[in-house]
């Protein structure tokens, strides 16, 4: 998960690192407690507010009520502004940028430290040091010991994936952070059950409703995954996929094949029947579908083949009473591993549909071109 | 040591789990040689006929020869177990949790490596070797012989169902499988493709291998550095997914932990382009592994 700036700066001000006095605020009527001159910033999730005019400073009391309308009508890459942050302004002499986050090519931590903080600092000169995952001994750098170790241990104690300090600076003797990108590990969030943020999309980017309800499926269901990533999409072909891999080569496959897919979503881990039901209704509610396509691997490992199948069977059915209309688009399922045969058997019962079954005969591109053509054929007749 | 020899004797951790008893008389019927378990609290209980030990400690006490444990830990645990395995002289840990805490992987990894140890995972599904009739983990459930029979193809996979969907089609292209590997889909993993294609250099039952990748991370980088360095030299055929994930916003984990674009790193047009420059032979389409396998072999 992604904190806002006003949530990561609290973060780093908990592990004893100094932030600027601040206020957040949530409507421009709000009282103001900090004096003039200030900084006044957009609490969006996407980058590159200060280009876009998502940061003001304001000198006056008298400049907050105009700055603050601006700020509140700011929206960044479609995401809008729910609160902004007003602190203090810092005059400072020295800036640096400061980063940690783990790094594939060594897989451990990178600590990445440049000397002048600001905008388009990740193109510029940088010095990269490598964090020992075991003693968390920290490098001799230009900045003092203290500040890097207390950056580290909110990092570790935290469980953060990143924490990019954009820039730290040294006004007087004290040193202090003016923004904060923290991002923490969601697989490590049965250990922090202080994590009481609220839920959030991607930077840049307006959940739909259905993208917002698929998200809910696995909150506080910790079997299997299911919607838990949901995205519409402008196509007429209905996705269930299943397995992480699987069904990013279903997708490439697709639009590959001329296919359109009207949503991303997967399934794994063998969820339990609930979820697939919901996320099954969540991906039919989409208007104007011309075929529904599910897709997995036709050998899987361990998943329930016939509770995930009768599952989403459930959900067509739960969604056809909602609307009050029986399904014609053509399905096509193509899918194997435990338990299959009694599903595929129970789904030849159900001829009140135009089921397409498909097994290990038919490849995943194969299956992507196959329904590419039933949703055409569809869209033409229909 | 990754690629196990046959007969190998190997632990269950936390075998007496839901997942590790559903696998463990699979493994068994493969005719993997599973000679003990470990469960803290359930020492002197057995389990199809396999003796339970309270630590690993007491399992290598009481059984020679032991080299390598599979794990079935929750992933809160993964690390605490792993640190035990170790410290009790095993060299070869298979990690099968999911959704295992970042900075424990990483620890995990460091911890490994400063001891001489490996680590498959966190996350792994497995690894399969019919012609040894090693089976460790989940992978291939109880049927592993619809999709992995014996051959000489090695397929590495950051998925576990891709490993299986690229073995059937080898399969149905009348290809076999020397090994099947799920190496796991997290941003840290123990042994990433480099690790294991630097093993199979030495393995004389491999002559080709198959890799699957996916936006995230550097590892599918990492192979082209090697071959660059002439490290790898048998041939490699690569497939790269994620490439729709290019109109969609980045920042977005897309199923697995590592699958995530962070700045401009982690691009598959850019990985698939790495590792062609370098000599791999890239797939464009999944039915076309067995076909690039088939031509690669009649070459030699």
């Amino acid at each position: 998960m992604i904190l806002y700036e006003f949530e990561g700066k609290q973060l780093l001000s908990n592990a004893g690192i100094n932030v600027p006095k601040s206020q957040l605020i949530t409507s421009y009527d709000q009282n103001i407690s900090i004096k003039p001159p200030t900084i006044l910033k957009a609490q969006v999730l996407a980058g590159g507010r200060m280009e876009m005019g998502g940061i003001k400073i304001v000198n006056a009391a008298s400049n907050f009520q105009d700055a603050l309308k601006d700020l509140f009508k700011y929206t960044n890459k479609s995401e809008k502004t729910n609160s902004v942050l007003i602190e203090e302004k810092i005059e400072h002499t020295m800036e640096y940028y400061v980063s940690i986050s783990y790094d594939t090519d060594i897989r451990g931590l990178t600590l990445t430290i440049s000397s002048d903080g600001g905008t388009g600092v990740e193109s510029r000169g940088s010095k990269k040091y490598h964090i020992s995952s075991l003693d968390q001994s920290i490098p001799k750098t230009d900045i003092p010991d203290e500040i890097i170790q207390k950056i580290l241990k909110a990092f570790f104690e935290n469980d953060c994936l990143l924490i990019e300090i954009n820039p730290l600076v040294k006004s007087g003797d004290e040193w202090l952070a003016l923004d904060a990108k923290v991002k923490l590990d969601d697989d490590a969030k049965k250990r922090h059950s202080e994590w009481q943020f609220p839920e959030r999309s991607v930077p840049g980017h307006i959940p739909t409703e259905r993208e917002i309800a698929a998200k809910q499926i696995d909150a506080g269901d910790h079997r299997g995954t299911a919607g838990s990533v949901y995205f519409d999409l402008d196509g007429d072909i209905g996705i269930l996929a299943s397995g992480g891999g699987i069904s990013l080569i279903a997708m490439d496959a697709l639009i590959n094949a001329g296919g359109k897919p009207s949503n991303y979503t997967e399934y794994s881990g063998n969820p339990p029947r609930e979820k697939v039901i919901k996320l099954t209704e969540t991906v039919l509610s989409k208007p104007g579908l011309h075929a529904l396509w599910i897709i997995g691997t036709v050998v899987a490992n361990f998943t329930d083949i016939y509770e995930t199948l009768m599952g989403i069977i459930d959900g067509i059915k739960e969604y056809e009473k909602k609307v009050g209309k029986k399904m014609d688009i053509p399905i096509v399922i193509r899918r194997g591993g435990p338990r299959d045969t009694e599903a595929f058997e129970e789904l030849k019962k159900m001829n009140d549909y135009d089921f397409h079954l498909q097994g290990p005969e038919i490849s995943i591109p194969q299956s992507a071109s196959y329904i590419a053509k039933l949703a055409k054929k569809y869209a033409t007749t229909s | 040591m990754l690629l196990l020899p046959k007969n190998v004797k190997i632990i269950g951790q936390g075998i007496t789990g839901s997942e590790g008893s559903r696998a463990l008389p699979w493994i068994l019927s493969y005719g993997t040689q599973v000679v003990a378990g470990v469960t803290p609290g359930k020492g002197g209980q057995k389990l199809n006929n396999i003796p339970i030990f309270d630590s690993i400690i007491d399992a290598t006490n009481n059984i020679n020869d032991i080299e390598g444990v599979v794990q079935f830990v929750p992933p809160q645990f993964a690390k605490k177990a792993t640190i035990e395995a170790i410290d009790s002289g095993i060299k070869f840990i298979l990690i099968g949790a999911e959704k295992v805490p970042t900075q424990d992987a990483a620890y995990i990894y460091r911890y490994a490596k400063d001891n001489g140890a490996s680590i498959v995972g966190p996350n792994s599904v497995g690894i399969i070797n019919p012609k040894r009739k090693l089976k460790l983990g989940l992978i291939g459930g109880g049927k592993p012989e619809k999709m992995f029979i014996p051959g000489d193809i090695a397929v590495i996979s950051k998925s576990g169902s891709v490993a299986a969907e690229i073995s059937l089609l080898l399969k149905n292209a009348g290809l076999g499988v020397s090994w099947a590997i799920g190496i796991g889909g997290d941003r840290i993993i123990g042994s990433d493709f480099g690790d294991f294609l630097l093993e199979i250099e030495k393995d004389d039952s491999t002559k080709a291998s198959v890799i699957f990748g996916e936006l995230g991370g550097t590892y599918e980088e990492r192979v082209a550095l090697l071959i660059k360095e002439k490290k790898i030299k048998k041939p490699v055929v690569a497939y790269v997914a994620g490439e729709f994930t290019m109109s969609l916003p980045s920042d977005v984990q897309f199923g697995h932990a590592g699958a995530i674009i962070e700045g401009n790193r982690g691009l598959p047009q850019i990985k698939r382009e790495i590792l062609k420059e370098a000599g791999v032979i890239v797939a464009d389409n999944l039915d076309d592994i067995p076909s690039l396998i088939k031509d690669i072999l009649s070459k030699k």
